[in-house]
């Protein structure tokens, strides 16, 4: 009789709780880290990739991918990354909904969508399917990384009951606990990016649980302004790029013999 | 078997309860506090805030929101249900003011509110919004204050004062023995501070207070206010229990006093 | 017959339409306002089929306000103007298309940028440093496009990179500038309009002047 709330679709538990949230939550607590650092002159997303093995055909990978280097970090318009935690398939039809509505926001507005905004949108339909029947909630938290002369440089964080936030520094995933106290030390207002994109590694080669850090593990991604145009710039890293930037920070931790299975 | 009643969403178990709706009030209640009292021509909406956590944004948090120029609206549960529902609320005033150019009166937008939470609690597959709502404002053209409340049922109701949220049962018992009729503004701010105070532990620094003075005209104080007030209200506390500790040691000086005359009196005749 | 002007200059854009309510060859008032103000600063005049303009007007009005009071943000006058253009486009494609002709003038706070876009009920939308509506433009528009030169005399400036109109005019000069074109309008337009209201944007919000 105790599982008579926390089945088949979102329904208040005696107490008002809403189990099938709470489980999504769960799910979201073991997946990927995904890290967010806003600076004063950018914003930085790292992500911890746990799909791993030996036969693993990263050759798109290697190209960088179409907007995103694959798995956990995502260009969602020209003005916005995301990272995602949670149910992969989940996060990919919400990266294609998030890519959707930031269009047809320039469609209607000729304008990038505002950060913020885009992070409603996706709530907003995240809500819905806590509260519509014979749907369950999706099991994703998203962090989006963005731009817009409104409110500049912005981070926020999405979960699935559909409640957002704004941080400067944040984290979601595996240990992101351990990863949020680690930033809570660390952060310095009015930080540089280049800062920021030390201690986005430093907080990620300490929380995550292998004993390698390389660009197999890990995705990475920036977003400033372009000093000419002064538009907003999104770098996705490539592989090599991860690798040497790892390298400049003396973080890059090789495969002593075999690469450890991924857990 | 009693668990088809409440398992399917919303309806009746064979004793005429609506389960579901009964715990979306459960939702309401794990929520912050939110406290509304009318005065004269004033009225003032409190709200429970949680901290901040040290990173977080505090643009982003928001407790108290505005449907229209005229009305404000704070809320207690689901904080995207409470998202979702207001924004639905701010499409009907700008859609009234297009179809009937007036604003809407604060009692047709919760009206329109309560309609939208009673339709939740009725239809197919879909389980009531998990939250409670005040509604706080002026009417056009009109200068008496308003304070509406509606809760996941769909029921609606207008207060001089009231709470929603955690322990608002407190609060509203509070307010019942505190409130007045023709409150001014400082008394009606006053009240309001004093009545979050009941559940608020740490003070104004999480404590909100917007308060609306006539049609469209809204402040939200700012720390240093609220904490002048919560000082205020401190002291006054403190010379209330200073006057009852005097009182009772009067009192007791006096019986001693008498027992010691008794005393002396009996020691006086032998 | 209507009539509406728009200039921008120097952190500002004044938007002057005339206050003729007709019907057929009849004046049925002289008061109307023809110019909406969309938000803290935005203006948009509007002109066109009577009764499509107002009830389109107060259309985009409440929508625009609708996104404020959603957002704590005004939409900037870009953005609102391809909102609105994208309203009369699809309206176009109705089966009862609104017959709107519009001038939308905004101060963007993002790039402290007066903007003007001009507008008609065909959907085609463009950014303009000036812009007219109505019978008026055929007198107004040859007007603004030499008095630049006009300038050169009054203000003595020397360097002007613009052969038509003065971006940089101050407040003063862009209301002598609406003058003249009111004043051509008057002198040889058969059926010119006999008042305008003016209204002006500028970082500071929107107010209207007395010509």
């Amino acid at each position: 009789m105790a599982r008579r709330y926390d089945s088949r679709t979102t329904i208040f538990s005696p107490e008002g709780r809403l189990y099938q949230i709470e489980y999504a939550m769960e799910a979201i607590s073991h997946a990927g880290t995904v890290l967010g650092v806003l600076a004063k002159d950018g914003v930085v997303l790292a992500a911890e990739k746990k799909v791993t093995g030996k036969l693993l055909d990263l050759a798109g990978a290697k190209e960088g991918g179409y907007g995103g280097s694959g798995e956990k970090i995502f260009l969602l318009n020209s003005n916005v990354i995301g990272g995602v935690a949670g149910l992969t398939a989940d996060a990919n039809s919400l990266i294609n909904y998030a890519r959707t509505a930031a269009q047809k926001h320039l469609l209607t507005y000729n304008d990038d969508i505002p950060v913020e905004v885009l992070a409603q949108r996706l709530c907003d339909m995240k809500q819905g399917y806590t509260q519509f029947g014979g749907l369950r909630p999706f099991g994703v938290s998203l962090l989006y990384a963005g731009y817009d002369p409104h409110y500049q440089f912005q981070l926020y964080h999405s979960d699935p009951s559909g409640n957002y936030s704004g941080w400067k520094a944040t984290c979601i995933g595996a240990n992101n606990g351990t990863a949020q106290s680690l930033l809570k030390q660390e952060y310095k207002d009015d930080i540089e990016i280049k800062d920021a994109i030390s201690l986005v590694l430093r907080v990620m080669s300490k929380t995550m649980d292998s004993t390698t850090l390389g660009s197999e593990k890990l995705e990475f991604a920036v977003l400033t302004l372009d000093p000419e145009t002064k538009a907003p710039k999104a770098k996705i890293y490539r592989p090599a790029e991860i690798d040497a930037l790892l390298q400049s920070e003396g973080l890059k931790k090789d495969e002593d013999a075999e690469m450890k299975p991924a857990q | 078997m009693s668990r088809s009643y409440d398992r399917a969403l919303t309806v009746f178990s064979p004793d005429g309860h609506l389960f579901q709706v009964e715990y979306a009030l459960e939702a309401v209640r794990k929520g912050t506090c939110a406290v509304g009292v009318r005065g004269k021509d004033v009225v003032v909406l409190g709200v429970e805030k949680k901290s901040i956590l040290q990173l977080q944004d505090p643009r982003t948090v928001r407790k108290v929101v505005m449907l229209d120029d005229h009305i404000c609206l704070a809320f207690a549960g689901l904080t995207a249900d409470g998202r979702v529902l207001i924004d639905k609320a701010r499409v009907e005033c700008q859609s009234h003011r297009l179809t009937v150019e007036d604003p809407v009166t604060v009692e047709y937008i919760t009206r329109h509110i309560a309609g939208i939470q009673q339709r939740y609690t009725q239809s197919g597959g879909v389980r009531p919004f998990g939250i409670s709502t005040l509604l706080v404002g002026f009417d056009p053209h009109d200068s008496k204050p308003r304070l509406y409340q509606t809760e996941p049922s769909g029921i609606y109701s207008a207060w001089k004062a009231n709470a929603i949220g955690r322990s608002s049962k407190t609060v509203r018992e509070f307010l019942e023995k505190n409130h007045k009729d023709d409150l001014s503004r400082e008394e009606a701010i006053k009240l309001t501070v004093k009545s979050l105070l009941e559940v608020v532990q740490t003070g104004a620094k999480n404590i909100e207070i917007s308060v609306m003075e006539s049609y469209g005209k809204i402040t939200h104080l700012d720390l240093a206010q609220i904490e002048g007030i919560v000082s205020d209200i401190e002291r006054e506390k403190e010379a209330e229990a200073e006057r009852k500790r005097s009182r009772l040691a009067a009192t007791a000086a006096g019986q001693a006093a008498m027992a010691t005359r008794a005393g002396d009196a009996a020691s006086g005749t032998s | 017959m209507e009539t509406s002007f728009a200039i921008t200059g120097k952190g500002y854009v004044i938007v002057a339409a005339d206050t003729t309510a007709a019907r057929s060859i009849v004046k049925m008032k002289t008061d109307e306002d023809k110019i909406k103000a969309l938000g803290p600063h935005l203006l948009m005049a509007y002109s066109g089929e009577p009764g499509d303009t107002v009830q389109f007007a107060e259309y985009v009005e409440r929508n625009i306000r609708l996104y404020q009071i959603r957002h704590h943000y005004s939409l900037r006058p870009s953005a609102a103007a391809s909102w609105v253009r994208r309203s009369l486009a699809e309206s176009l494609r109705s089966r009862h298309p609104y017959s709107v002709n519009l001038l939308l003038g905004g101060y963007d706070e993002a790039s402290d940028e007066p903007k003007l876009y001009w507008i008609d009920y065909l959907g085609t939308m463009t950014e303009v440093p000036f812009g007219a509506h109505g019978y008026g433009s055929y007198f107004a528009l040859s007007l603004l496009d030499r008095c630049v030169k006009k300038y050169l005399v009054i203000s003595g400036a020397l360097i002007c990179h613009s052969r038509y109109h003065n971006p940089d005019a101050t407040l003063e000069e862009g209301i002598e500038t609406l003058k003249r074109c009111i004043d051509e309008v008057a002198k040889r337009l058969i059926v010119s309009p006999s008042k305008y209201k003016v209204k002006i944007v500028d970082k500071d919000g929107v107010r209207e002047i007395e010509l």
